[in-house]
Parts: structure tokens; C-alpha cells; sequence
């Protein structure tokens, strides 16, 4: 499913060991690859998300970006900075499409300092800008974990508790420069529920382990630029709620897009509120709008939280679009392929079935390969086959 | 879990267990059945300790009659705890599972402050304690002398063992020694005079019982109650302390004759090298001194000594330590050698003379062991190779064997970096070792490890004076700067405060993501008794090898002995030496299977067969040809991809069934099978 990344020119690409990928293992399943327990650990987290869970819909999450001189490194083409805001810009995107009630901040760290880039906010075209801005800035120095959590720290903690309230560290360098103990802090982030995930760019940092381990995050340091992606990709989905999270009914408004015909006299084309605040000029009046139930002010895009009123506005498409999230597709079963009777073919790809295991939809009784099975759980969200016989029946 | 090993019952503490815990046992039954000695090596942190436990204690039980105590030696203090710390898991599981009182006394020496248990150790099952209880003469007498003959003695961490064995038999004399020594001859004389004048019977007492001699300890010996001691020949026994040294002031006239001998030798501007029968026949010309005499010194003192009734033993070591001597040197003709030197090596110019009486064949010390007891193991992580060890302590074992450490993912990376990235080779022999591109090439790989290893770096350098000289000189040339951009640096002294409070501080950094190096020596402190599991070391670079210092006479007069007694090459032995000390630096890093860490040696010379195959099998079998003679670069590259490989997620479940093994999975005939290939039979 995962494209082969895109390799540099062999030149460049340092003293890569590709032979010993192929090698067979002579001591039997002694020594079990690296890869072998990554698509273990692949297979689990698909599973992981298929329980009945209660999942945070409403995201408050930090993106802590390091900015120091090991983010000049060119281990990432054409170095780990502008590798990583080009995946985080996607990552942006696939956040709100999948989390659209939610919101995001970024906050980069070098120098020993930390400072925001943007604030914590719905739309994801602010972020963007952002960022690609932030592609020609210089990387110097060190970072502060300390103080980059302690910024988003500030910030999160005024969230209200039925939201949840995440910080997720893109941590290049293998040191940190910190003001105070970092411990205290991680004490403080847990009593806060803040849960704060690490992807490493370079190797495992013990307080990084410490950190994620304390705050209910997850650790993974990358391989390449694909399992960058994969486990960027991750943090889209939104994370279970912890049971102790508070639960509360949220008015929502749905508003309508009105086009005022230009037929109508009275029309006038006026202000989006959210186009008050930035000054980047942009589509300044227009005719049309959303505009909010209870207030009547008026805004061009959705999401959004109104300015005047504090509603929450969304569009029904985008409720439904993190709808699969409540109701996951359930786990296929895994057979070994010596034990799979039928044909030899994959319901999706149509493949042949090579793998040393196959899948089994538990309603259709469909069988599916490696691939297909993860391409359903990660991004069909519903088993081709079921809908197949619902569409004929 | 219950294991059935070779027909015996063993009772195992823990819900899982490595395979090479159980073929480590397998061959432990083995030796125990054949009631022999055995050596064995297995990787440090894959259960060595709890496996020798609950094998043995198996053994205890069902052959009660065969094996009636285990006696457990490891070197530190911190060690000793950690024994029984498995020890107390291993008997609660005996009381769960058995439902029976545990009827099984264990009994744990940690200091000396507990010395007077003489009733207690009789009777207890388990006695766990330091080396020098059991080899250092001095002790073991108090001690160990009344241990049954049918006891299973294990050295846990023995690849040390020779050198602990000589230094227990070598005795060093300073002018200061003497001038000590002076003053408790002085205590003696003042105190028998006061006892003469108050209680002159219990004098009188004494000397009717050394005419009688030493028939009391000859029947104890005869009788085999007592472990005999190295110290204490067995001629002796049989004779009566001989009239010039029985009455107390003729002892102590004596040994003021004696020192004044060795004061005399002292006094000398130039280096003597003599055997001990050449020393008997200058003391005989020089003061009329016989060797009869000097042979009953120690027991003749320690007599006195009782008789006195003097309660503070450590006050008189300086007079100890010098009849103790007499002793050794007029009972061994051979083995031995005394070096007078009047100045250090390094300090040619201050004048401070020095006696070395030094032992030369670790077998004596260790002798009294292997006759006496059953079963002796010797045991630790680093014993390669296997087979030096029977030579140099003289025994012969019935198994020999190395174990592999069984690895779910490959958890050590040994890289050999033999080039820099000017080509120039890297190497701490003695000709380069000044060379200016070498010492740039070592510091250009600290800086460039020191960017991309996470948390603690360890290096060892070869001895405190090569680490300060290339340490002076990375300063002037500014790496030192470069590499404190990456994380702090730490360095071992010789001074053991400072050490400590280095290593603290050292933990301190990696703990809270600052980073840090720490710059020590091979043989020192750090090398053999600190553990860096996890972030504390991952990575551990060896600046050399670490050869011992080949020009001190004490070595030379070893490495003679070595060649004449037992056919062993000078170069053989300091190869074997320096490779064990190699492997026990870089084996601080691993301390398990959940660890991960880059070993580096950054030496060509290691390339080579003759070192690489001197390194532990559970190392060199992750050498492969790919990583011999890298280049820095290259180097940097590969640790890069094992790090990250490492950095993935590991869980129980990943190793369960390869390296971690239920008992089902255990009884498996292919795991069987495997688990018979874990064991390498030299």
C-alpha cells in the first residue's frame, strides 16, 4: 500500500546495507527482523482502534515542531525541516478533513527557546501559510522540550474537560535545553490529562520515553520518510477519551450557505468575521455566507467557532465524516494461509494471496490479503464486499 | 514454573525463562552429577545468578547426601545483595509452591563488621560472600576453614579470578609498612612485658602448648575439618615451633631482627629482582635469620597475638602483613619473586622504595579450593577464551562452555573502526599512539558518535595516562568544544570521591535529556564494577586496546613464569588480557535482553583474528565481515540505522517464543533442539 519512498540518488543516500533486507535468516526465526515485528506492531494498531471505545471528537492539539540545528540534517531529502513541515502541511489537512470539529496549534523551539507560529485555531489554511513561511527560517541551536510544553501547557489547560487536550513533539535533536527540571513538568502535564506524544527524527531519548509513558503518549522514532508519514498519519485519528473526561451536550449551530442573488436590491456584499482578524487582506466582501443561527454573523468557511456568540458551527458532512471513527469497521480474522480452503484470490485486489496469513471479513466471510486489509481498516473504513451485496440484494 | 532438567526437579521463580537459562542449567546438572569443576560463560543480564540458584538448590534438596552446601562468591558489595535478592524470590516461590516451611538457611557476608558467625555458617545451606572470604588467605582462615567438603562453590563474575588470587598472595612493603610495623613490635614488647609482670602463667601456658605444636590444627587438617590454608604449609604442622622464636620476647627480638633486615634492603639506589631462596640465603648471611623460624612467623604470631588478648587485629596489620611474609617466602621456592625498587616508574626522582613479594601463579591461592571441594563453577559474562583459565589456575574441569544470547532483534552492534575519513589508520599502539592524526581521528569520532547517540556515551581509553594526554590535546585542537555543543562531558579519576560524584552527575545528564560522556579507563573503577543499562550507555567506544602496562617488572616476571610453568606465550596472555578487559568495558552497555547498545572498537588492530576471536562468542558472533575496519563515516551510518531500528517499539509478545519461553514452548522438541545448540562445548 505504502509507495516506496522516494529514493535520492544512490550517491547521496549514505551507506545503505540494502543486501542485508534480503539476507535469510540462517539461524532459523532466530533472529526475527526489525521489520517483521514493525507489521506486528501495524497489524496491532489497526486492531487497537476497533473496540468499542469512546473517542475524543473534540481536539485540542499542539504540534511542537523542533527548529534546531539537527533539523539542517539531510538524512530527510532535502533536509528534516522542510521534510517535515511538507508532511505536516499534509497532515494539517488530513486532520481537519478527519477531525473537523477540532483544533490546532503549532509552536516551533530553537535557540533554546520556544515560540508559537500559530495559535491554536480551526482553519487550516492559517496553519499552512504558516508553515510554508517557516520553510526559509534559519535552524540554529538547541531545543527546549521544557519550554515548548510549557507554552502549550499555558494555553491547553483552559480547555474545558470534555475536549481533549494533546501535545504531539516532532523532536529532532537528541538533547534538550531546559530551564528547570523537566520531571516537575511532566508531573504537571499528567495532572492536567495533557497527553504528549514524541516522533523522533533520530534515535530513543530517555526523557522523551519518560515523558510519553507519563502522560499516556505514544514514542516512535522514524526509519525513513514513509514510516515518517505512517506515523504521522496516526495522530489523525482521534485518541480514546480517558474515562474521567467529562461529558457534555455542546450546542452546535448548522448553518446554511446563503447566496444573496444579485437580483436582490437589498443585498450587500459584506465582511466574514473571521476575515476581521487577519490582515492578510484575502476575498475581503462577498455575498454569500454562513451565517450563524443565533447571531446572524456572518463567515465563508466552516468550521468554525462564531466570534460573536462562541457557537460552534459546522456543516453536517463534516459530523459525518468523523463518523466512522465511532463506529469502526470491526477486526478481520487471521488465518494462516495453509489453513485458508477456497480460492487463492484477494475479494479486493484480486490478487493472489501470498502472505503468510489471510484476512477474513467476519460478516461477508470475505477473504482479503495483508494490504487490502489494512487499506480497509485505514482508509475504506467498510468492507467493499459487504456493501457489494448490500448494493444487489 | 517447575522445569524437569536431566530427571531433576527444579523450581523456577519466574513465569518465563530464557533458553540459554536452561541449557546453562542443563550443563550446570552435568557438572554437579560428575561432581567436577566447571567454567562457564554466559552473557551478563540473561539470568545467570537465579539460574545457578535454582538449579542448585534443586540439587540440595533431592540429593541431600551429594551436595550439602552452596557456597556463592561474587566480588562487590552491590552484587552480593543483588544474590540475595533472588535468592529471597526463589525461596517464597519454594514456600508457595511447596506449601512446606522453608527449612533452608541462607546466610549473606557483606561486611566485614560481621566476621564472628562461626556457629551459624556450619549449619546454613547457602552462604553467599565475597572472593577474598574464600582465596585471601588472611580471611578464609577465619571464615571458610570449617566449610564441608562436599560444598558447590560458584565464582560469579571470575574472569578476574587469577588476578584476585595473586594479589591475595602478594605482599608489598613501603617504609612506611616498616615504620608501622616498628611501632607494633614496640605495642608488643610493652605488652608482654606488662602480662609478665601480672600474669606471667598465661605466658607459661603458651609456650608449653607451641612445644607441643600444632598437633591441634594437624588432626583438624587430617581429619578434614578444615580447609587448609595457603598460607599454613602442611610440613609445618607436623613440627614444633622451633625454640628460638617460642618464648615471647625471643618472637619479638625476633622479628625486630627481621625488620631491620628488610630496612636495610630498603635502602638501595638501584633495582634488585631475587627468588625467594636467594633472599632465605642473603637474610641467613646478612642477621643469621634460618628459615625454620621464618616459616612459623604468622602462626607464631597470631598465637601471640590470642595470648595478648589483643582485641583490635586491625592495629597490627602492618606486623601481620610482615610475618605473613616470612611466612610465604620461606615456604614457596617457587611462583614467587621479590622486586626491590627504589623509586616508581613514573616518579624517578622521589625516592620510595618498595618490596613487591609478588605471587605469580594464581593456583596457590586457589589450590586449597579445588582439592577441598567438589564442585567449584567459575562463571561470568567474559570468559573467553575458555580454555586459559584451567591452565593458568591448574585444574582440570569436566565442562567447559559457552552460551549465546539468545535475541528476539539483535540487541548489540560491535563495529570495528579501524580508519578515519583521511584514511589514516586508528590505532593505540605504541608507536602511533603520539601520532597527531590519530588522536584528531579518535576525537573526530567522539564528536560525530557524540551527535547522533542519544543520552550516555561511555569511552574508555587504555590507561589514565594516554586518556590525558589525548585529552589535552583534543582540548588545544578545539574538539573538545565541538563536542560539549553535543552533550557534557564526565571524566573518571583516579581519586574515587571524584569519580563518584562524576558518575552521578553523568546519570543526572542522561536522565534528563542534557546528554553526557563519560571518559574512563579500562581496569579502572568503572569498567568492572558499573552497569549502564539502557540510556546510561548506548554506546560504549574503547579508544584501544587495552594492553596492561608491559614494562612494569612484575608483569615481565609473570609473563616468564607463565611461559616457563605453563607453556603459555607472553603475547598469548596479554592479548588474552587485554581482550578481556575489552570485552568487559564494552559489555557495561548490554546489561539485557531489552537493552540495546553500539559497541565500538575503535583499534584496527581488532580487526584481526587472533583479537576478535578472543572476544566472548555472544559478541563476536555479531561481528560480521561488514563491520570490521570502517571508517568513521561509515561508522556514523551504521549506528544511525541501528539506532532508529532499535527505537521501535519491542513488547514481551515480540520475543515470547524465540528469546523468552513459556513452559510449553520450552518443552517443544524443536525448541529443544535449539536450545542444545545455545551450549558451545570447548
Amino acid at each position: 500500500m505504502d509507495e516506496e519512498p522516494e529514493r535520492a540518488k544512490r550517491w547521496e543516500g549514505g551507506y545503505e546495507r540494502t543486501w542485508e533486507v534480503l539476507k535469510e535468516d540462517e539461524s532459523g526465526s532466530l533472529r526475527a527482523t526489525v521489520e517483521d515485528i514493525l507489521f506486528q506492531a501495524k497489524r496491532k494498531r489497526v486492531f487497537e482502534s476497533h473496540g468499542q471505545v469512546r473517542l475524543g471528537m473534540m481536539r485540542h492539539l499542539y504540534v511542537v515542531i523542533d527548529s534546531s540545528r539537527t533539523m539542517e540534517d539531510q538524512d530527510l531529502k532535502p533536509n528534516r525541516l522542510t521534510s517535515t513541515l511538507k508532511l505536516m502541511e499534509y497532515f494539517v489537512e488530513e486532520y481537519f478533513d478527519q477531525n473537523p470539529i477540532s483544533q490546532i496549534g503549532i509552536i516551533t523551539t530553537k535557540n533554546k527557546r520556544a515560540e508559537k507560529l500559530t495559535d491554536l485555531a480551526g482553519n487550516p489554511k492559517k496553519h499552512i501559510a504558516a508553515m510554508k513561511k517557516a520553510v526559509n527560517s534559519m535552524c540554529v541551536g538547541e531545543p527546549s522540550l521544557y519550554n515548548a510544553l510549557n507554552i502549550a501547557m499555558q494555553t491547553l489547560k483552559h480547555m474545558p474537560g470534555h475536549t481533549s487536550r494533546e501535545i504531539l513533539v516532532i523532536f529532532s535533536s537528541l538533547t534538550t535545553c531546559d530551564p528547570a527540571n523537566i520531571y516537575d513538568l511532566i508531573k504537571t502535564l499528567k495532572a492536567l490529562k495533557i497527553r504528549v506524544s514524541v516522533i523522533g527524527l533520530s534515535a530513543e531519548v530517555r526523557v522523551c520515553t519518560v515523558l510519553t509513558r507519563e502522560t499516556g503518549g505514544n514514542y516512535n522514532v522514524i526509519l525513513d520518510e514513509s514510516h515518517f508519514k505512517e506515523l504521522l498519519m496516526y495522530h489523525v485519528k482521534p485518541p480514546p477519551a480517558s474515562s474521567s473526561s467529562e461529558c457534555s451536550l455542546i450546542r452546535m449551530g448548522f448553518p446554511q450557505h446563503i447566496i444573496a442573488s444579485l437580483s436582490d436590491q437589498d443585498a450587500k456584499p459584506s465582511f466574514s468575521m473571521s476575515h476581521l482578524e487577519s490582515s492578510d487582506g484575502g476575498p475581503g466582501l462577498t455575498l454569500g455566507g454562513y451565517y450563524c443561527p443565533q447571531c446572524r454573523a456572518k463567515y465563508t468557511e466552516l468550521p468554525v467557532e462564531c466570534k460573536v456568540c462562541g457557537l460552534t458551527l459546522v456543516s453536517a458532512p463534516h459530523l459525518a465524516r468523523s463518523f466512522h471513527h465511532l463506529f469502526p469497521l470491526d477486526a478481520f480474522q487471521e488465518h494462516p494461509l495453509e489453513e485458508h480452503k477456497g480460492d487463492r484470490f484477494c475479494q479486493a485486489c484480486q490478487g493472489e494471496l501470498k502472505d503468510k496469513s489471510v484476512f477474513t471479513c467476519p460478516a461477508c466471510s470475505s477473504v482479503f490479503c495483508t494490504d487490502c486489509d489494512l487499506f480497509i481498516h485505514d482508509t475504506l473504513h467498510c468492507c467493499p464486499s459487504c456493501i457489494h451485496r448490500q448494493g444487489t440484494s | 514454573m517447575k522445569l524437569n532438567i536431566d530427571g531433576l526437579l527444579v523450581y523456577f521463580p519466574y513465569d518465563y525463562i530464557y533458553p540459554e537459562q536452561y541449557s546453562y542449567m542443563l550443563e550446570l546438572k552435568r557438572t554437579l552429577d560428575a561432581k567436577g569443576h566447571g567454567v562457564l560463560e554466559m552473557p551478563s543480564g540473561t539470568g545467570k545468578t537465579i539460574s545457578l540458584l535454582s538449579l542448585i538448590v534443586a540439587y540440595q534438596r533431592t540429593y541431600p547426601l551429594e551436595v550439602t552446601k552452596l557456597i556463592y562468591c561474587s566480588r562487590t558489595v552491590p552484587e552480593i545483595e543483588k544474590v540475595i535478592e533472588e535468592l529471597r524470590k526463589l525461596m517464597e516461590f519454594y514456600t508457595k509452591e511447596t506449601g512446606e516451611k522453608n527449612n533452608f538457611l541462607a546466610l549473606a557476608l557483606s561486611s566485614r563488621k560481621n566476621l564472628c558467625i562461626h556457629p551459624e555458617i556450619l549449619h546454613a545451606n547457602i552462604v553467599v560472600y565475597s572472593y577474598h572470604y574464600l582465596l585471601d588467605p588472611k580471611i578464609a582462615d577465619l571464615v571458610s576453614k570449617e566449610l564441608a567438603k562436599k560444598s558447590v562453590v560458584v565464582f560469579d563474575e571470575a574472569h578476574n579470578i587469577d588476578n584476585v588470587c595473586i594479589d591475595s598472595m602478594s605482599v608489598n612493603i613501603t617504609r612506611r609498612t616498616l615504620d608501622r610495623c616498628q611501632t607494633n613490635v614496640e605495642t608488643l614488647q610493652n605488652t608482654i612485658q606488662r602480662i609478665k609482670e601480672t600474669d606471667a602463667a598465661k605466658l607459661r601456658e603458651e609456650y608449653r602448648r607451641l612445644v607441643e605444636g600444632l598437633k591441634e590444627a594437624n588432626v583438624a587438617r587430617e581429619t578434614d575439618i578444615y580447609l587448609s590454608n595457603p598460607v599454613l604449609p602442611d610440613e609445618i604442622l607436623q613440627e614444633a615451633v622451633p625454640g628460638s622464636i617460642r618464648t615471647a620476647e625471643h618472637f619479638v627480638g625476633f622479628l625486630k631482627r627481621f625488620l631491620e633486615y628488610l630496612k636495610a634492603r630498603l635502602r638501595i639506589h638501584h633495582v634488585v629482582q631475587e627468588s625467594s631462596p636467594q633472599f632465605l640465603k642473603d637474610i641467613y648471611e646478612k642477621v643469621c635469620i634460618d628459615r625454620k623460624p621464618l616459616r612459623f612467623c604468622a602462626e607464631r604470631l597470631r598465637s601471640l597475638l590470642r595470648t595478648l588478648e589483643i582485641a583490635d587485629i586491625a592495629d597490627f596489620s602492618a606486623v601481620t602483613l610482615i610475618s605473613n611474609f616470612a611466612t610465604l617466602v620461606s615456604t614457596y621456592s617457587k611462583g614467587f619473586t621479590i622486586i626491590i625498587e627504589p623509586f616508581e616508574d613514573k616518579t624517578p626522582t622521589i625516592v620510595n622504595p618498595v618490596l613487591h613479594f609478588s605471587c605469580m601463579d594464581p593456583s596457590i591461592a586457589i589450590k586449597p579450593v579445588f582439592e577441598r571441594f567438589q564442585s567449584v563453577i567459575i562463571t561470568s559474562g567474559t570468559l573467553s577464551p575458555l580454555d586459559i583459565y584451567p591452565r593458568i589456575l591448574d585444574f582440570r574441569p569436566v565442562t567447559m562452555a559457552s552460551f549465546t544470547m539468545t535475541l528476539a532483534r539483535t540487541c548489540l552492534c560491535p563495529l570495528i573502526v579501524g580508519r578515519g575519513n583521511d584514511q589514516v589508520a586508528m590505532s593505540s599502539k605504541f608507536e602511533t599512539r603520539e601520532d597527531f592524526a590519530v588522536i584528531r581521528n579518535y576525537g573526530n569520532l567522539l564528536l560525530e558518535m557524540s551527535a547522533i547517540v542519544p543520552d550516555g556515551i561511555v569511552a574508555f581509553f587504555t590507561s589514565y595516562v594516554y586518556m590525558e594526554n589525548i585529552v589535552a590535546s583534543w582540548y588545544e585542537q578545539g574538539i573538545l568544544e565541538n563536542i560539549q555543543r553535543n552533550k557534557l562531558i564526565f571524566i573518571e579519576t583516579q581519586d574515587a570521591a571524584e569519580t563518584s560524584m562524576a558518575l552521578e552527575k553523568y546519570q543526572e545528564a542522561c536522565e534528563n535529556g542534557r546528554g553526557a560522556i563519560l571518559l574512563s579507563v579500562a581496569r579502572g573503577k568503572v569498567s568492572e564494577g558499573i552497569d549502564f543499562v539502557h540510556h546510561f550507555g548506548r554506546a560504549v567506544i574503547m579508544f584501544g586496546v587495552p594492553y596492561v602496562y608491559t614494562q612494569s617488572r612484575i608483569l615481565k616476571a609473570r609473563l616468564e613464569y607463565l611461559r616457563d610453568q605453563f607453556q603459555i606465550r607472553e603475547n598469548d596472555f596479554l592479548t588474552f588480557d587485554a581482550m578481556r578487559h575489552a570485552a568487559q568495558c564494552v559489555g557495561r552497555a548490554i546489561r539485557g535482553k531489552t537493552d540495546y547498545g553500539l559497541m565500538i572498537f575503535a583499534d584496527k588492530r581488532y580487526a584481526r583474528a587472533d583479537k576478535r576471536g578472543k572476544l566472548p562468542r555472544w559478541i563476536q558472533e555479531h561481528i560480521t565481515d561488514g563491520s570490521l575496519n570502517l571508517t568513521i563515516d561509515e561508522t556514523v551510518q551504521l549506528s544511525k540505522h541501528f539506532l532508529r531500528q532499535m527505537a521501535q517499539p519491542f513488547r514481551r509478545e515480540d520475543q515470547l517464543g524465540l528469546s523468552l519461553l513459556t513452559l510449553e514452548q520450552l518443552q517443544s522438541e524443536e525448541m529443544l533442539q535449539k536450545i542444545s545448540q545455545i551450549a558451545q562445548q570447548v
